[in-house]
Order: structure tokens, then sequence, then C-alpha cells
């Protein structure tokens, strides 16, 4: 929070006088301190854990000022991390009020007439982008789809409509000038861009990759849109007590977005956004002036955008997932990477020397193999200062588990994929019988002394962090229908635990004053509708209701409202947003 | 025409389950077109092989004495058609690629177009089969897919006619064809192989007449295949002429053919490209024109083909693509 008026503490000035904030007691409180695993109070001073024991222990702590909160009896446990996630991806092209057509089957007089009462409602040269066409349609009524077809509707703004099947996108003449695609621009490798067989020149019609020319030439994601994005994720996540999360891939405006959240005082949750390396997913026109040092600006305690964020390997789901050995049913076909391992070694000591944390998407077992040897040799020559982040690690080779601990690299499994349902099902197939059963080896990563942790990666696999914690101790499904087990073997509670809480914070750099309640550090816990020790894990874990979130001593959220009336109302109770049908 | 001849033609299948895609693939790979041809299936479980023909079967491959290859998509058609086009034995001259009864046909051809394969892979068409009864019982999510493989079909085969009703298929018509398209109506999706393959090469050509005779079989279920006249069926008429033509013409003329054409192929000599020929390639619906070889001296003409499933008004035709000289 970047309040001018806040009170930040220094060596000489701005510490309280006075006695402890806050004591919390008649808890049943779980520290993820192994010199002190249960406590039944903590007391609270600064946003900082002064105490930790019985109540009955804390009178030197207590003055008038101090605040009693009874936990009546709750279990609570320091609160956790969703270490890979993208609030952006998932909700704002929702929000940005783009044209759309809504009807089930348009006929191209129906996208004729949308695209003209848009083109009244948002009057301008702005560009009209939205969806969709139905190519059926202009068939059935032996229309030419196209530049031409649109240029008749409107010529002098662009306009972008994609198809119902997304495989592509029909624009007019302004928008293809505007993306400077003439009849000499080369078609992207992953797509082409449709010309006229005879003279070259486009149609107006953009075939897979093809529209990420389009998209690099529209304006930004509006910053309504990214901001009410990132806001109901940090409402969301907050909700399920998760006081520290990495937005990966992000932009000048997704940081913007983000740092007018922090100005407001709602990013109740700390953020580590990570700056898009390549232009794959948005175009990031101010890359290098962040890498640099515009970074800084975004800054706070709450907020950093130390760190970058890059597709080394790509999925198993188009065999693209870069493998020590090829993919079943194939002799040669190891998958692709897209940059080269020298790329990644001189990127990774140039980080490393800034301070900047490389996260490095590496499904396969020969992207991560890569990585770590990137790592290894940037610490042969003295680069020590970052600790990495191998994100996914959908499948790891078993010669790599030793070398998270050796690197100081962190093993991110991400997303949800460790019980069976259709998703991770797909990945296990794709990957075959051998090397299914190395998939999300949190097991091999903490037995070799490494730290793992976990990502939702959504929207590719539900917000909701609970349902992988439990997930992570069963390798089944939460839902009790379904009684097989995933591959790979699972962990201990009390593994799980650490590997949502203090692991989370290691991975973020920050294990030294959070992820754990010990004296000194930031008192970020939650409060729990359930004892998760007392209960049976399967099927109890994934639903767990969070009552109470306190980050850094400060109540930031209250589900049942309970302290609505009194001076340290939750800055969000009550209500959580619901993103999606059937979401827990 | 090397130059084309030089890419491998592909034909889409797309259809729904039961509407004959796989009835027309085992006759395919069991018979004998005297050509190499790649048969790409979603899986095995339906292709039926003579065991007979069987040289070689690897595990999602399988090479038949006829020179046949049979192998599966599974979820990569990129690295599957790289496969196909690094065979030991050389690449196949003909492929298919059956689409699965729920995806878009319109995504396997984009991927056709991608630049590591326009240069080795033509589209030679795109056909969607559709089983007459069930396809005007179609709702919600299977209409839309039934639009996709329409929108993408070139020519449209309606099997399976000996069990609807004829008001049905006029229905099915007037619901789901487009003005221009090819539709050809077929029981037991007994469809000739030229429809589907087309003439590619020139020995084809040449002996154009009596390759039709000899390979096209009969609608007619209890027709035997052998001595029958097929002349009913199936005409061809073709057209030449050695003045430069206007491409925004041809195009014209091309589009408005009668709907019983389903396949045309030529040279032409256009007033836009002098120095060059460029070739016509149409089936149903798709209207291709690309540039070929230089004319190397060779007086610049005109010589178009086509091919039709019902007689053809010759002299109409005629005056129609004589309005095409620039």
């Amino acid at each position: 929070m970047n309040d001018k008026s806040i009170n930040y503490p220094s060596s000489h000035a701005g510490i309280k006088q006075g006695k402890a904030d806050k004591i919390l007691f008649n808890g049943k409180i779980y520290t993820v301190n192994e010199q002190q695993p249960w406590v039944e109070a903590i007391a609270i001073k600064n946003g900082l854990i002064i105490a930790l024991g019985h109540l009955k222990s804390m009178d030197e702590h207590i003055d008038q000022q101090t605040i009693l909160i009874d936990l009546e009896g709750k279990f609570a446990m320091p609160g956790i991390y969703d270490m890979h996630t993208h609030p952006d991806l998932a909700l704002a092209p929702g929000y940005a009020g783009y044209l759309d057509v809504g009807l089930d089957n348009p006929t191209p007089d129906d996208v004729k007439n949308a695209i003209l009462s848009y083109a009244d409602e948002n009057p301008g040269d702005g560009w009209i982008y939205g969806q969709y066409y139905v190519q059926f349609t202009f068939k059935k009524e032996g229309l030419e789809m196209g530049r031409e077809w649109l240029d008749n509707i409107i010529s002098d703004r662009p306009v972008a409509i994609l198809d119902r099947s997304w495989g592509t996108i029909m624009v007019n003449s302004e928008a293809l000038r505007l993306a400077n695609i003439d009849k000499n621009t080369p078609d992207p490798n992953n797509g082409y861009i449709e010309r006229d067989s005879i003279t070259n020149i486009p149609t107006g019609i953009l075939v897979d990759g093809g529209y990420a020319l389009i998209h690099a030439a529209m304006p930004p994601t509006p910053m309504h849109a990214l901001k009410r994005a990132y806001r109901e994720c940090i409402i969301y996540q907050t909700g399920r007590g998760v006081v520290g999360t990495k937005y990966v891939h992000v932009c000048e405006h997704r940081l913007n977005a983000m740092k007018a959240i922090d100005d407001a005082g709602e990013m109740t949750l700390r953020v580590e956004a990570a700056i898009s390396w390549q232009d794959d997913i948005f175009p990031v026109k101010r890359r290098w002036e962040l890498i640099s040092g515009e970074r800084h600006f975004y800054r706070s305690d709450r907020l950093n955008a130390n760190a970058v964020k890059f597709h080394f390997d790509g999925t198993h789901g188009v065999k693209s997932s870069y493998l020590a050995t090829p993919y079943e049913g194939d002799t040669s076909w190891r998958g692709s990477l897209n940059m080269t391992p020298e790329h990644l070694n001189d990127m990774l000591i140039d980080m490393d020397r800034k301070g900047i944390r490389v996260i490095a998407h590496c499904t396969g077992d020969a992207a991560s193999d890569l990585f770590l040897d990137a790592i290894e040799n940037a610490r042969k020559e003295g680069y020590n200062r970052m600790r990495h982040q191998c994100a996914h690690s959908t499948v790891l080779l078993d010669q790599n588990l030793a070398r998270f601990k050796q690197l100081n690299v962190t093993a991110e499994f991400s997303p949800v994929g460790w019980y069976p349902y259709p998703f991770a099902n797909a990945r296990a197939e794709a990957n075959g019988s051998e090397r299914a059963k190395r998939l999300y080896n949190f097991k091999g990563v903490l037995d070799a002394g490494g730290i793992a942790v976990v990502g939702t990666d959504w929207p590719v696999s539900n917000i909701n962090p609970w349902i992988g914690f439990e997930a992570m101790i069963t390798r089944m499904n939460p839902d009790k229908n379904d009684d097989s087990k995933f591959h790979g073997e699972a962990i201990s509670l009390e593994q799980a635990i650490r590997v949502m809480t203090i692991n989370g914070a290691w991975c973020m750099g920050i294990e030294d004053k959070a992820g754990s309640l010990e004296v000194g550090k930031s008192a970020d816990l939650i409060v729990l509708d359930r004892d998760l020790f007392e209960i049976e894990i399967r099927g109890n874990i994934h639903n767990t209701h969070v009552e109470l979130t306190f980050l850094e001593g400060e109540l930031v959220w209250d589900r049942q409202g309970k302290f609505n009336e009194s001076k340290f109302k939750a800055i969000w109770h009550n209500e959580i947003p619901n993103f999606y049908d059937g979401m827990e | 025409m090397s130059e084309l001849n030089s890419k491998i033609p592909v034909t889409i299948i797309t259809g729904f389950l039961g509407s004959g895609k796989t009835t027309l693939l085992n006759r395919i790979l069991n018979g004998n077109s005297g050509r190499r041809i790649a048969v790409m299936v979603n899986d095995f479980g339906e292709i039926n092989i003579d065991s007979q023909l069987v040289v070689s079967a690897q595990q999602n491959m399988i090479s038949l004495a006829n020179g046949c290859i049979c192998c599966t998509v599974e979820n990569d058609l990129i690295e599957q058609l790289h496969n196909l086009l690094t065979l030991r034995e050389g690449p196949p001259e003909f492929i298919l690629i059956e689409t699965s009864g729920v995806s878009d046909p319109m995504k396997v051809a984009h991927t056709l177009k991608y630049p590591q394969f326009r240069d080795k892979l033509s589209i030679d068409s795109i056909i969607a089969m559709l089983d007459a009864e069930q396809f005007s019982q179609l709702i919600g999510e299977q209409e839309q897919v039934a639009m996709c493989q329409l929108a993408a079909a070139d020519i449209v085969i309606i099997n399976k006619t000996d069990l609807a009703e004829k008001e049905q298929i006029i229905e099915l018509k007037k619901q789901w064809l487009f003005p221009k398209a090819r539709a050809f109506e077929t029981a037991f999706a007994d469809i000739p192989l030229e429809l589907l393959l087309g003439l590619e090469h020139e020995k084809h050509q040449q002996t154009l007449t009596s390759e039709l005779n000899g390979l096209v079989t009969c609608v007619d279920a209890q027709c035997d295949h052998t001595e029958h006249q097929h002349d009913k069926l199936f005409s061809t008429f073709s057209w030449e002429s050695n003045k430069a033509l206007s491409l925004p013409k041809l195009r014209r003329v091309l589009k408005e053919l009668p709907n019983t054409i389903y396949r045309a192929k030529g040279i032409v000599y256009l007033d836009c490209v002098k120095d060059q020929s460029c070739i016509v390639h149409l089936v149903g619906t798709r209207i291709n024109i690309e540039k070929g070889p230089d004319w190397k001296g060779k007086k610049p003409s005109s010589q178009l083909v086509m091919i039709a499933w019902d007689k053809l008004n010759k002299a109409n035709l005629t005056k129609a693509l004589e309005t095409c000289i620039a």
C-alpha cells in the first residue's frame, strides 16, 4: 500500500509504543515451526508476531489497547500460497466490452447489424473487435467472407471478428493496414494469412497464429477490464486464505492495473508479477525498460515485478513438451523448444545479475533438464543471487530431483493435474506409461530435500487452491464417485501443508519473514471451518472454508462478517466472487 | 503441370459417426486403385483390412500389398504428416484424412496450409458425408458441428438414400445445402473413386473416358459394376482457346458452373500473368487458380477439362467460357 499517510517503521522511527495490538487466543494453531508446532495464542504487534504460546503466558504483552480475539477453538495455520496463476487471461477478455453478436447461429446480416450498432454505441476510430461469425451462414447465402464484405459495412475504422470455431479471424482493409499486413508479409509459423492465389493480396481472413498479427496491432486489453480481473481475483484468493501469489505473464498495462489496486489499499495478498519474456500471449512494449529498472516504480511491500516468465517448451496435448526420449509411438519426435539453450544461458546470467527471478515454463523432462543445466552453468560462474523457478514441472527426470536443492531452484507443480479427471488423464496418456509414473513428482523433490510449491495456473485448472491441496495427499479425485488413484506417489498432510505455506514463502524469497508462525515473522494466518488433522482427508479438504484471513496482522477476510461492526472490520467479507458454475 | 504435381494431394473426409466414412475407407484400402494411398484415421477400431494384404504393421501404421498405408492420426496430425512425408519407401501419392465425427475439418485444412506443409501438400478437396435419415434430427452442438463440416465441404455425399424418404432428402437439401453445393446421392457409401481422388496424373487425363468407364461404380446397389453403361451417369467436357483470359471473369464463370460439374482441371492463359501458365483446380465449390510454370517458348493457350455426374449442355459451357476472353 502506497498510501502516503501510512506509518512506515524504520530503525529510528515509526515503531509504535505500547504492547501487542492484537492477541488471537483459544485456537488450535498449527505453526509449521518444528520447534513449536502447536500453540493456542498469538500476540501481534506492527503486523509481526511477538509471542506464541498460551494466552495465560501473555500478560506481559497486553495493555488497554490490545484487542483480544477469541478463535473459539478453531483450527488455524499460516496463510497459503498459489505460485502460478493468470487472473488477467481468465477474466479480462470477458470484461473488456468487446463486440458480442450474442446469437447462436448469426446470419451475415445479424453480424452486420451488430457491427453497425456497436459502431454507433462506440463512436470514433477505435477497433471494433469481437465474436463471432459462422462460416456456414455465409456459404448458405453464397457470400464471400473477407475484407471486402467488411469494407462494405465499415471501411474507416478497423474491424476484426472471430469465427465461431475460433480458428480464423475476419478483418477489414483498415485492420490489415494498421497491422501492416500486405502481400509481402510473411506467414507466422503456426498459422497463415489467406491470400488471393494469383495476386497474393490478403483476403482479410487470418488463420490460427495469423491473428496474433491483429492482436499485436490492437490496443491492449482495456485498463478497466484488467483492473476488475485482478481485483476480483484478489478478493477470491483472500477469501480462500491465499496470502502470497504470482501473477505470471505481465506487461506494463497489467502492472499499471495492479498498482492502481495496490494504491487503493486493496491488495490484500503479496503479489510477485513476472514480466513476459516473449510476445506470444500479448505484446510487451516496455519489456526492456521494465527489466532495466522501470519495474521498481511498481514496488511496495505487497507488489513486485522482479521476475520474468517465458515459455521454454510447449504442452503435452500437442506434443510440444520437450522430452528426454521420443513420445510413445514415435521414433524421433521429442517435442520442441521456443528458444535455444544458448539464449536461456545468456538471459539467465543477465537476470540473476539484475536480481530478477527467472520462471521457466518447462512441462517436458528435457526442458527442465536444460533449465537446470543453464542454472548450473550460471552458478559455476558465480551467479548465485536468485532462486529461480521451474514452472509446471509436469514430468521430471529422476536424476534431476536432487538438483533442485543443490542449485537452489523451486520445483513448481501446476496446473492441478495430480488426480484422475479428463485434463490430467490426457496429460498422462500423452506422456505414456513410463513417464506417467513420474508425473507431478512432489514426493521425489521433497525426499531429495528440495522445495516444491503449487500453482493453480488458472484458468487451466480451478482457481480454488484447496482442491490441489487435498489431491496432493490422496492423488484421488475429491469427488468420491471415482475411487481410482492417479499416477505417482502421495505426500503426507504435514508435507502438503509445508508445500502450501513455508515453501511458497521460500519461492517468493520471503521465508525469513513469512510462511510459518514464529516470533519476528509476519502475522499471516488463516482460521478454517475444520481441523485438517481431525478429518478424513479424502473429500474433506478441497471444500474447506476459510473463516478469517490475516495478513500482517490485519483482518482482510471475514467469511461470516463477524467483525463487521468492530473497528478492525475486514476489507473483504461475506461474499466471494463466483467465476464459473460448479466452482467450490 | 509439374509444379502442382510435386505436391501430394490430400482429401479430407468428414461426417458424423454412421455416415459411411468407414465403409468407404475400407473399400479404398482393400481395393486396387493403382495408387499408393495413405489413409489417416482416428483409430483402427472400425477399420477392417484383409489380413492377406498386410505387409507390415507397426503401432500406428499398417502397410498393404496394394501400396496403401493406413495410419492413425492419434493426437498429432502435424507429426504424423511428417512421418508420411519422410517414409523410407517414399511419400504416398495421395493422402486421405478422416476427421472424427465431432471435429471441425477446417482445422485440418488450416494445418495443411501452414508454411511447413504448403509446398509439399495441396488440398484436393474436402468431402462431407451425411446420413440422409439422421441429418434432419440434429440439434444444439451437433447442429453447430454439422455447420462446420458443411461450410468446409467442397462436395457433399448424401449417403443411405435407400433408407430415407424422398421428402426427407428434399427437406435436407433445402435446410443444409448452399446454392452452388455439389451433392452426390448414394447408398452404401458407393462413391466413384475418381470423384474422391481426382485426376491428378497426366496418364489419367489422357485416358479420361476409359478410366472413367473402368473405375466408376454405380449407385445402383443391384448392379455388379462390370459391364455397365456409365455414359448416362458421367460426362466430360473440354475447352481450348489461345486467347488470354480475364481472371475476374474466369473466376465468375467457374463459380457459376452447373452444380453437376464436380471437377475441373486445366491450364489457363491469363492476361494478368502473361509470362506464366496458371493452373485451375476445381473440386465442387473449391476453385483454385494458381501460378504454374513459364510458357518456355510454347504458345500460351488455355485447356480445361470438366467432369460432371450428369449430361452437360456443352454449347452453353462453351459460350460462358468464351465470355472470359479478355
